[in-house]
């Protein structure tokens, strides 16, 4: 039988139900839905730039309506005029062409919409629309009925961070750049040929224009050296800020002088070029990915409101509005906001977010239930216990921890080297400026000067950057993605890991189920699957999908008992499938595993065990670390895999479970007492205190795409298992680092020789400072690459990008 | 010579207003997103049907 | 508000593709012609107006500013308006400057076979049509600010920038290289003389090639290379980082063609420079082309359109690697004034400009005209044809321009020249000409097939001279304070905006000051020798300038051992103060004429250019015998003479009184000496004696163009000479 794919989304059409429209096959209505839209709007095009771009549209209903309280959506709107509104939606979805086709082609969809223009790096379309006409609920369930469901969370309202953070660094670099091309241009002459009829007319000229050039390089582009450097003297912190910038000054001020008194041309091209080369670095070093976000709190994931049933009246009422004794309706695919007690309904709640645990956790009428989980059955009354800032999960923030700026305390190594650096210039410039003053005075100011001049580390601090930023890049490759180049540093100090067990070693996608009793015969097989496909519970689908190549066919007087289970007759045979006291003779459920049991005509035949499967390369990678790391796993649930987990893990390991995500906060604190420097690698929410508390938190996430907890970086859970490479490439990078800085000192007592003589031309600065810049940084950028070819390589059979991932690769 | 001061004048004058032009860009967010427009060119514009059959006296 | 609909304008598109395939064809045959009068010297014998001097420059400006140049704005109208989602601003603007700048080819195409012309390279337009062009220039650039400024997209893509700079810089250029002083309505003087005229005039003439031929068409190819392969730019940020730093050193790199002149040397090596470090931004452009196509290699093997675009964009690579070479001092030593330059220009030209229009003409035919295109075969036949050619043309001119070179710098053991007659050095490389000539004229077939190709293809189309599109009118938000950006975010940018108002402002202030008194007094030291040129000298420098000599003729003897030994003392700048406009030319088809003066007798000119085989066989120089029976125009002698006083030439009022009676007498003085040569009186008498049986007027010998004409030659750096044997004794 030959497969046939969506047209729409590319999913396998499952024979069953096939549905076919304008001889084009979809996996289900929804695709089909879609196509109809896009296709009576002559918006065909959708499909030509890429093959099945689309989504299937998920059946939601009610799910906006609290988009239709004005102020609520207000809150989402980026700019609002009586005639203008801007929205900006996150669209996941966006991952090719025809999603940039369709979404910037919204205004054929529905004329109301003015112009919508996509962002594909961030994922987010921009929408300009007039509320008086449509409304944002409109719009947004218009995205919805195409499959581009827009992610809105209770995030959005908060304060819009304003685009334009650091445009300033390339205003600056801009500035630089420009005034150095230049000054290099009109110093030039001079030096090609210092005595000429008419060049020396024409020098006051040029000098005066380079100097005019280079003033709004000192105030504005080399603004941040200065201050910093007079923070760190303020602060008595020796930092690398402090050498340049009196390198800037005595350069500037120097330069100046002789251009005035006329006696010289100065270095103003070494000025600018040093700013411009610094500024660069900088650029460089700030290796932003916007389709991700480290900063992620439980705000990125719970809904702005839910509805509340007040007087049997629903309302959408935003979620900090909710007091205790409240009711809310949570429905199908909704996030519980708040610790509560569930009046009726029968919970099946998926709390993946939180423990990264993708089994559902079931709860009955009465049951207490923890916020951060999402329902995923019929819809469910729940009283409120503890609103939305008392809850146990949102407890978690109120930590200190999560206030304080981890790069605050931490002193780079650039900083470390130079404040030996600037006492010993220091001192240099003094010693040949007193040799001088007892020899011939008139040369000691210069030769001071240039002193000062020549030891500017610029070298010395381009080095870091290029070197960190050049790993950054590599890293994301394999993405690995780093909040910034501190934490490569951190990680290469790292003496211990600690894992979260579920979702983190464990893939949260699929399970392991075994078969554990009397062997079933096809037929047997055959009627088990029939009867499961009736069901809507998790483990029942889990359980149908696993079982492959198995026909299924009707099946009589199906019933499905809340809590316990499902039966149904399947030709003679009388099926009943769920937990062991509905299921099974023995009644004794054993709590430390997922099963689910089965019964034939009264006759418990055996179960079903869900077990999480550990990620491919996963119990190897132990082995590596161990040598060099100690190694912890916290689990959050039942020690159920504890033997296991036992023999297959290096003895040096240790495991603890039970642990609420404040215990593994603490026991973080406590180890770092010990002087450990920590990696926490986790995934759920409740890992976040242990991760913002590690020196390096990094967190696990099956696709880079979808939200994961605060951290300092993301790691794609295929390429988990290289840990220990990735680790080794963060210690080389400091070795680089100190062997570039070696390199720079060399460049450093060449100078030194013409400065201390009293012989340093402005030639000789223009040549060497660049000459010294240029070659650490190639220096650098070879051997990180270099290094990083050696220890991993980028082909590799385990991850083929997906289209989306490449493109989103594809854009640095 | 006195060209030279003629010719560097308007070099430098041309070269900073390129500056500006440049800082206008950088600030009014033109290069913010480097990926998309390089797409979206490759779109060809599909109107619907002329609102008004007869050509609109106004072309643009 | 609901969504406007609009219409592109495919008319002036439309019509813009037809001048080019129209100017170009003619451009192209005017250059084979003048490639065979380097084998048949005299094919247009007698008829002035298609002499070689003449026919150059109409060939570099048809090629240049005609077919190049409508084929830009083709490409421009096309994609701005759809990369802008806005129809052109004004219809009217978009038609004035279609007819202007065709009114202006038009213009070109009679005044220079006319002799009326500059002699600056790529600027030989007289002022009025200088004018001219600037109004058509400004109107077209008014039409593209225009459009961007009510645009309904609001990035705008990296082409447009490209064509923003394209409309500044030359604007700029060309107004200041244009500065002259009129004589009358057909003739006038530039401001600048000497070295100062050659500085500003190859500041423009380099930038001419940078701007008008580089970056316009580097943001064609950023429009339509993607366009045409349908897969976005290989990196657009490579795209945005070159093309600012393209713009911010490409206008530094003119005096990279003037090494070794008598410009100051710092300036030259500045050229130098800036010229090596052009390389990068240029090679960025080439490089992110060419991965466009990347993986696309099968689209380009049944694609001949692509095949075009490929050439081209190795072409620029190529010739962007060789311009920086050439401008090394010691390379350019050897290159200069040889056929190498023609060699480098032509692969610019006829590879990156000519291939990548033929690739655009091939896709947007079709495009407008809503069709498919006729033939792909023909197209590929055209590719492989234009291919060869331009191979066929290159390598020999590169072999030509190495050999003469080479030639020219052998000295023997003696330390005469091996090749002392200049010759010699020209007959070696008749063969490469033919190669030329052969190459050009494949190159021509091609575009002739193209041409049939479009014809059959707009035959089968329909032209939609509207084309409907749809697109949402842009709302000023972005500017000012966005919602949920603090104040002061908003504020901390006004330190840049207020620092680079105050620095733009002092320099307009300084500029302001500075140009008026530098156009009129020039501080280059004066050689108490030199003096400015006679009445009847000056006359025979503007006919020198008529007929275009300097595109053949050099006159600049650089600082080296052979040129010293061949031509003479080498060219001090102190020399040129009165040389209004410069003529130091820059190839050498013939011999250097800086110090030509009293090398040879009056009859010898005479003779020479009556017919020059006579006096040097085997010279490829055609024959002048027009300057031998016109009558010299002395009408403007003394309006002339004022003139140049008006621009700094120390001429007295007396002077200029008794201009006329000086002029007679010079011309009586070569008279005298034309009269030593026996057969010139022999045949000198029969005319007059024909003239007098058919009753008609003779106009005496003196009285005739030729004499003004040698009496310039007889003075060109004598006045060193002089001081030279005044020292002496």
């Amino acid at each position: 039988m030959k497969k046939t794919n969506c047209y729409h989304c590319g999913n396998e059409c499952k024979v069953a139900n096939a549905v076919v429209f304008d001889q084009k096959h979809f996996c289900c209505n929804g695709c089909k839905t879609v196509f109809k839209i896009l296709h009576a709007n002559n918006l065909n095009g959708y499909y030509t730039f890429e093959q099945a771009p689309g989504k299937i549209p998920e059946e939601i209903s009610g799910q906006y309506d609290y988009l239709d309280s004005a102020h609520i959506a207000k809150k989402l709107l980026d700019f609002d005029s009586d005639t203008t509104s801007i929205v900006t939606l996150n669209i996941p979805h966006i991952h090719c062409s025809s999603c940039i086709w369709i979404l910037e082609n919204l205004h054929k969809l529905n004329k109301n919409i003015r112009a919508a223009q996509v962002n594909f790096p961030k994922k987010t379309v921009r929408i300009v629309f007039d509320k008086e006409i449509i409304s944002l609920k409109e719009i947004v369930l218009l995205l919805h009925s195409i499959g581009y469901d827009p992610y809105i969370r209770l995030e959005n309202t908060e304060t819009k961070k304003s685009e334009s953070t650091d445009k300033s660094l390339i205003y600056k670099i801009g500035i630089a750049g420009f005034a150095f091309g230049n000054i290099m241009f009109l110093s030039f002459p001079e030096y090609l040929e210092a005595d000429e009829f008419w060049l020396n007319q024409y020098k006051p000229f040029f000098r005066w224009i380079a100097f005019f050039l280079a003033v709004p390089v000192l105030l504005y582009s080399a603004q941040e050296y200065l201050f910093s450097a007079y923070k760190g003297l303020k602060h008595r912190i020796a930092n690398i800020d402090i050498p340049i910038s009196l390198g800037i000054l005595v350069l500037f001020f120097r330069s100046a002088y002789e251009i005035v008194s006329g006696n010289g041309q100065g270095y103003l091209d070494s000025f600018t070029g040093l700013l411009f080369f610094l500024l660069l670095g900088k650029l460089f070093q700030q290796r932003t990915y916007a389709f991700l976000s480290f900063e992620r709190d439980y705000k990125s994931y719970f809904p702005i409101a839910v509805t509340r049933i007040k007087n049997k009246k629903e309302e959408a009422v935003q979620i900090y509005d909710l007091v205790k004794g409240d009711r809310i309706l949570v429905r199908n695919q909704e996030l519980i906001p708040i610790d509560g007690i569930l009046i009726n309904g029968e919970g099946i709640l998926d709390y993946s977010f939180i423990t990264g645990e993708s089994k559902p956790v079931e709860k009955k009428s009465g049951d207490k239930i923890f916020s951060g989980g999402k329902q995923l059955g019929n819809a469910l009354e729940i009283k409120v216990l503890k609103p939305v800032l008392q809850s146990y999960l949102t407890q978690l923030w109120s930590n200190a921890i999560f206030q304080k700026d981890k790069t605050k305390s931490f002193q780079n190594i650039t900083d470390q080297i130079s404040q030996y650096f600037t006492y010993i210039i220091l001192s240099i410039a003094l010693l040949s400026g007193c040799y001088w003053y007892f020899t011939d005075p008139k040369i000691s100011i210069t030769a001071i000067s240039s002193v000062l001049i020549i030891a500017c580390p610029c070298a010395l601090a381009l080095s870091a950057p290029f070197t960190l930023g050049n790993i950054l890049r590599i890293f994301g490759k394999h993405k690995f993605y780093l909040k910034n180049a501190n934490v490569i540093e951190k990680m290469a100090k790292i003496n211990a890991l600690v894992f979260d067990k579920t979702g983190t070693i464990t893939s949260s996608q699929k399970q392991k189920i075994t078969y554990h009793g009397e062997p079933l015969s096809v037929h047997e097989k055959k009627g088990i699957k029939s009867v499961l496909r009736n069901s809507n519970h998790p483990l029942s689908r889990a359980l149908y999908d696993s079982m492959r190549n198995i026909e299924t066919s009707t099946v009589k007087n199906f019933t499905e008992i809340t809590g316990s289970g499902i039966q149904g007759t399947f030709q003679n045979l009388t099926f009943r499938i769920g937990a062991a006291k509905f299921a099974s003779t023995s009644s004794k459920n054993n709590f430390l595993e997922t099963a689910v049991y089965i019964n034939i005509n009264r006759k418990s035949k055996g179960k079903f065990i869900f077990k999480n499967s550990y990620r491919k390369g996963i119990i190897p990678m132990f082995q590596i670390l161990k040598t060099n790391f100690k190694l912890t796993i916290l689990s959050g649930d039942n020690p159920g895999e504890k033997s296991y987990l036992e023999q297959v893990l290096p003895n040096n390991c240790s495991l603890l479970f039970y642990q609420k995500p404040q215990d593994k906060l603490n026991y973080i604190k406590k180890k770092q007492k010990r002087k450990e420097k920590i990696m926490m690698i986790g995934d759920g929410l409740n890992d976040a205190g242990a991760l913002a508390q590690s020196d390096v938190g990094i967190a696990v996430s099956e696709n880079v795409n979808v939200f994961s907890p605060a951290c300092d970086g993301i790691i794609d859970a295929h390429v988990l298992k290289k840990l220990p490479e990735l680790l080794k490439i963060s210690r080389r990078a400091i070795h680089i680092i100190k062997a570039s800085f070696l390199l720079s000192f060399l460049y450093n007592i060449v100078g030194l020789y013409f400065a201390t003589t009293g012989q340093l031309s402005p030639v000789i600065a223009a040549i060497l400072m660049p000459l010294s810049s240029i070659s650490v940084v190639v220096f650098v950028t070879l051997t990180t690459n270099f290094t990083a070819r050696n220890l991993i390589k980028v082909k590799d059979d385990n991850y083929h990008l997906k289209t989306n991932d490449s493109k989103i690769l594809s854009l640095d | 010579m006195g060209v030279i001061y003629l010719l560097i004048s308007i070099s430098l004058i041309i070269a900073i207003g390129f500056l500006i032009a440049f800082i206008q860009a950088v600030r009014s967010g033109q290069y913010e997103d480097s990926y998309t427009p390089p797409v979206r060119i490759l779109f060809e514009d599909t109107p619907n049907e002329a609102i008004h059959k007869n050509k609109p006296m106004n072309k643009s | 508000m609901e969504i406007q609909q609009f219409y592109y304008d495919n008319k002036i598109v439309k019509n813009f593709i037809y001048a080019t395939l129209f100017w170009g064809i003619i451009g192209m045959i005017v250059g084979l012609l003048l490639s065979l009068m380097f084998l048949f010297p005299n094919l247009t014998n007698g008829i002035s107006w298609l002499s070689f001097g003449r026919l150059r420059p109409l060939h570099t400006n048809a090629v240049i500013f005609a077919f190049i140049g409508n084929a830009l704005y083709a490409g421009v109208y096309y994609s701005s308006q759809r990369l802008l989602k806005a129809r052109m601003w004004s219809d009217f603007l978009s038609k004035f400057n279609f007819w202007g700048w065709q009114l202006i080819i038009v213009a070109a195409a009679i005044t220079l076979p006319l002799g009326i012309t500059t002699s600056k390279e790529y600027a030989e337009l007289e002022w009025p049509i200088d004018i001219a062009i600037a109004l058509v220039w400004v109107a077209f650039g008014v039409n593209l600010i225009a459009t961007i400024l009510k645009r309904r997209e609001r990035h705008l893509y990296v082409a447009i920038w490209f064509y923003l700079a394209t409309f500044v810089t030359v604007a700029v250029l060309h107004i200041f290289n244009s500065f002259e002083l009129p004589v009358s309505f057909l003739k006038s003087y530039s401001v600048y003389a000497g070295v100062q005229d050659a500085l500003v005039q190859w500041w423009y003439g380099h930038n001419a090639v940078a701007f008008f031929l580089t970056t316009p068409f580097l943001g064609l190819m950023y429009y339509f290379v993607p366009k045409a392969a349908n897969r976005p730019v290989y990196s657009y940020r490579l795209s945005i980082v070159h093309f600012w730093s393209l713009i911010f050193i490409y206008i530094w790199a003119g005096p990279h063609h003037l090494l070794y002149t008598s410009l100051p040397d710092w300036a030259q090596n500045l050229g130098v420079v800036f010229s090596v470090m052009l390389i990068a931004p240029s090679w960025g452009g080439m490089i992110n082309g060419l991965l466009t196509l990347r993986g696309a290699w099968d689209k380009v093997r049944n694609e001949p359109l692509l095949k075009f675009m490929v050439v081209a964009i190795t072409g620029y690579g190529m010739a962007t690697f060789e311009g920086p070479m050439l401008s090394l001092k010691n390379v350019n030593a050897i290159a200069h004034f040889t056929d190498w330059i023609i060699a480098h220009v032509h692969v610019g030209a006829l590879a990156w400009n000519g291939f990548l229009t033929f690739g655009i003409i091939y896709w947007l035919v079709p495009q407008i005209f809503k069709t498919k295109l006729h033939s792909k075969k023909l197209a590929n036949t055209h590719f492989w044809i234009g291919t060869l050619g331009i191979i066929l043309y290159a390598l020999p001119m590169y072999v030509a321009g190495f050999v003469q070179a080479s030639m020219w710098k052998q000295f023997n053991p003696d330390g005469t020249l091996v090749y002392g007659n200049f010759l010699e050095t020209v007959t070696q490389i008749i063969p490469m000409y033919w190669m030329r000539a052969i190459g050009g004229s494949m190159y021509i077939g091609g575009t002739l097939i193209m041409i049939y190709n479009i014809y059959k293809t707009v035959k089968k189309g329909v032209v939609v001279e509207d084309d409907l599109a749809e697109g949402m009118a842009l709302k000023k938000i972005s500017s000012g304070r966005i919602l949920g950006e603090s104040w002061h975010k908003h504020l901390e940018r006004k330190p840049v905006q207020l620092t680079l108002l105050a620095t733009i402002t002092i320099l307009i202030g300084g500029a302001i000051q500075i140009i008026p008194t530098l156009l009129v007094k020039s501080n280059i030291p004066t050689i108490t020798s030199v003096k400015p040129y006679t009445p009847l000298e000056l006359e025979g420098r503007d006919l020198y300038i008529r007929e275009g000599c300097v595109s053949c003729h050099s006159q600049m003897i650089r600082p080296f051992r052979s040129e010293v030994e061949r031509y003479g003392e080498y060219s001090k700048a102190g020399e040129f103060v009165y040389d209004h406009p410069f003529l130091w030319g820059s190839k050498r088809t013939g011999p250097d004429l800086a110090r030509e003066g009293l090398k040879y007798s009056d009859s010898w000119h005479f003779n020479h250019m009556f017919d020059p085989q006579s006096t040097s066989p085997e010279s490829i120089m055609p024959r002048y015998q027009w300057l031998a029976e016109n009558t010299l125009d002395i009408s403007e002698t003394q309006t002339k003479m004022k003139v140049m006083k008006k621009l700094g030439v120390p001429y007295s009022d007396e002077e200029i009184q008794n201009a006329l009676i000086h002029l007679e007498n010079q011309a009586l003085q070569i008279e005298q000496n034309l009269h030593q040569d026996p057969t010139f009186v022999q045949n000198y008498e029969a005319e007059n004696q024909a003239a007098l049986a058919n009753g008609e007027t003779f106009t005496p010998i003196r009285k005739r163009e030729i004499v003004a004409l040698i009496a310039y030659l007889q003075r060109l750096g004598t006045d060193i000479k002089i001081k030279e044997s005044q020292n002496t004794n």
